[in-house]
């Protein structure tokens, strides 16, 4: 009975010793591509976002004048920029 | 369209602050008030008036053209906003503009106390508020009083109606009805609002309405010398008054308007509590009191774009601009001069 719980002790040491040096031995948890993609996938979230406003006041704008088309349209796709500048990311990793 | 889903304050204000850069100008109001109404209609014509000047141009003339042509366009411009807005911002909005509901009722019942035929009370409706079209309609059918109580049933105006028929049964005036309806349009205003950040400015402000509202009454009531109970015409929820405090001011003008002099209302309204103390008029306080409404709610824009309170900016200067416009055919007709009527108008 005692002799079963020292066996076991031992065991769990064991198993904890081996989950170390596998830790110490890995990298980080994601690669540095995924990092990446992460990072841009992040930033279009942002974008879309940013576009869900713009794009409803730009809507009620054109409804009410015809000739704000155009202005709408550029100050709605304007924070697209951030999805470009997270890209840049892609290239340098 | 209604009070489920998200609220979409940036596409109502777009909207919004659009129509509010195409409400007439200090120009226009000049030019207006040198024009007789035939001119005045066709003025309107040319702006955003022009579909309901030619919609009924064919059916009246004159100040009548104007005057239907104002309530329709505001009736129209309110019903736009309701459409639009969605969720929170709906219920808000609709909160403030219920005080049209309150108006076509107390119309209807006035209509059907004095007798005149359905026609004529229908074009004085407004119907901006949350009532649609068939209920008004149904109301507008009723034939008695009664049935206009009855039909109201489960309408936020039903609470005290029941209560202030039987008065009107005993005492066979109207004051007691439109008082009722009044006072439950008030109640619902702030009840179950919930303040944040960008609220807070709201409430603020339909405090300052109950507050002024609650001033004038008990100013008039007080000037008239009626005997009248001012607790009666007493609205909850302004942050001036109590309703004990108002009974006991109403019967001391001095100390009621020093009370306001005191209040954070003060600094605005000083010029016109000096008028009232030497001058002794009321409507001239009572113009004043409008535009210190106007000039808050104008501010009230530019704090926090992304809520409400572009929306009751615009709301404010419309009605304003449909009275003023309305001041200036009126005033015409009964051959007012050029320097008397700009003194009716109120222009931020």
């Amino acid at each position: 009975m005692f002799g079963d719980a020292i066996r076991y002790y031992e065991d769990t040491t064991q198993m904890l010793e081996n989950i170390l040096l596998q830790t110490q031995s890995s990298g980080p948890a994601i690669s540095a591509p995924a990092a990446a993609a992460l990072a841009v996938g992040l930033a279009a979230f942002g974008a879309g976002y940013a576009e869900r406003g713009i794009g409803a006041a730009a809507m009620g704008a054109i409804a009410e004048d015809n000739d704000l088309f155009v202005n709408g349209l550029i100050l709605t796709v304007l924070p697209e920029t951030l999805v470009i500048l997270a890209l840049v990311v892609v290239f340098i990793v | 369209m209604s009070a489920a889903g998200g609220s979409n304050p940036e596409y109502v204000n777009a909207r919004v602050r659009s129509r509010q850069s195409q409400l007439f100008s200090d120009e226009d109001y000049r030019k207006l008030v040198r024009m007789g109404p035939a001119e005045i209609a066709r003025f309107m014509e040319e702006s955003e008036y022009e579909e309901e000047i030619n919609a009924l141009g064919s059916r009246y003339s004159g100040v009548d053209l104007i005057e239907f042509a104002l309530n329709r366009n505001l009736a129209k411009q309110f019903n736009d906003i309701l459409k639009w807005a969605d969720g929170r911002l709906y219920d808000l909005i609709a909160r403030y503009l219920r005080k049209f509901d309150a108006w076509n009722v107390k119309t209807i019942i006035r209509g059907i106390y004095s007798d005149i035929d359905h026609d004529a009370v229908d074009v004085d409706l407004i119907r901006a508020g949350e009532f649609d079209d068939r209920f008004i309609d149904r109301l507008l059918d009723a034939g008695t009083i009664e049935e206009v109580v009855d039909r109201l049933d489960g309408t936020m105006f039903d609470a005290g109606l029941e209560q202030a028929y039987e008065d009107y049964e005993d005492t066979d005036v109207l004051v007691p009805l439109e008082n009722a309806i009044d006072r439950a349009y008030y109640e619902n205003l702030l009840e179950g609002l919930v303040v944040d950040e960008s609220t807070e400015q709201y409430r603020e402000y339909l405090e300052a309405e109950i507050d002024f509202r609650n001033a004038r009454n008990a100013l008039r009531l007080a000037r008239s010398g009626a005997d009248i109970d001012p607790a009666e015409y007493y609205i909850e929820g302004g942050s001036l008054f109590s309703a004990s405090e108002l009974v006991t001011l109403s019967q001391n003008p001095t100390e009621l308007l020093s009370k306001i002099r005191d209040s954070k209302y003060g600094d605005d309204l000083s010029d016109a509590l000096d008028d009232i103390e030497s001058v002794n008029s009321l409507i001239g306080f009572e113009r004043a009191l409008e535009s210190a409404l106007l000039e808050y709610a104008d501010s009230l824009g530019y704090v926090y774009p992304l809520s409400v309170s572009p929306v009751i900016s615009y709301i404010l200067a419309k009605e304003q601009e449909v009275d003023n416009i309305r001041a200036i055919a009126r005033g015409r007709e009964a051959g007012l001069s050029e320097e008397e009527i700009e003194e009716e108008l109120v222009i931020q």
